[in-house]
């Protein structure tokens, strides 16, 4: 089976794209007509569009980690408590 | 300052491989932000917090083992510090366990630059360029490693058929 080639550098196009599509950074965006151009590969490229599928449940999975990852409370209340320290030492 | 002492504690957890060594690093962090707040333009907090903690880490560095993550089963044994969300149904339980299980030993199979702009991104929820900032590396190179740890992390759950397809 012959393969487009034009389609191949839409696909390796979409790919060096995809992450910046799902994760929105607002230190890096793509335009709007970046962003239409991958919907538009995503809406017709299966490949392309599970791929796109399993980063988007990745992030979700790891996003998930955030709660079990955060700090103990005591902990953010002795960084608080630091700062309390440092202006109240410069005060004096 | 106080506002960003949970971001700065996650980051610095992600960075130093353990509480008691990000608590050291924060600490001395804003110890050092205060001492400089007189040169702070007041203009982008975060990315100068950042960019303290990034220089304080790489003066103690030489002191700790460059650890990322916590070891196997760390994250499962540990309770959220914040209050829990709505009980998940039974099937979600063991479809999370599992996934979390082989995700877990997919991330840590990573490469450390690869896993660190990785958890930074999507677990520590900083922007490109924030990573940037706090790892001293271009936007480019943020991107090009995030985009490699994903793809290592999909294809290694893809050859798990219980892991990735079944939620």
């Amino acid at each position: 089976m012959m393969v487009n080639p034009s389609t191949m550098w839409t696909c390796h196009w979409a790919r060096r794209h995809v992450h910046r599509y799902l994760d929105a950074d607002p230190s890096l965006p793509l335009t709007t007509r970046e962003i239409r151009r991958l919907q538009a590969h995503l809406a017709t490229c299966a490949r392309c569009a599970t791929t796109a599928e399993d980063f988007r449940r990745l992030r979700e999975a790891l996003a998930d980690w955030s709660q079990r990852r955060a700090p103990d409370p005591a902990l953010v209340q002795r960084m608080h408590a630091t700062v309390r320290d440092l202006v109240a030492d410069d005060a004096r | 300052m106080e506002p960003e002492i949970e971001m700065l504690l996650r980051v610095a957890r992600t960075l130093t491989g353990s509480w008691p060594d990000a608590e050291d690093l924060v600490q001395d962090t804003l110890v050092r932000a205060y001492r400089g707040i007189g040169g702070f333009d007041g203009a982008h907090p975060r990315a100068w917090l950042l960019t303290i903690l990034r220089n304080t880490n790489a003066n103690s560095r030489r002191r700790r083992r460059p650890d990322l993550l916590d070891g196997d089963g760390e994250l499962d044994r540990r309770r959220p510090a914040f209050g829990a969300a709505v009980a998940p149904s039974p099937e979600r339980i063991v479809t999370d366990r599992v996934l979390g299980q082989e995700l877990q030993r997919a991330v840590d199979a990573l490469d450390d630059r690869f896993r660190v702009v990785l958890l930074l991104i999507d677990v520590d929820d900083l922007t490109y360029r924030e990573v940037a900032e706090v790892l001293g590396i271009p936007v480019g190179t943020v991107l090009s490693r995030l985009s490699r740890a994903r793809e290592r992390i999909r294809l290694q759950l893809r050859t798990h058929p219980q892991s990735g397809r079944s939620s």
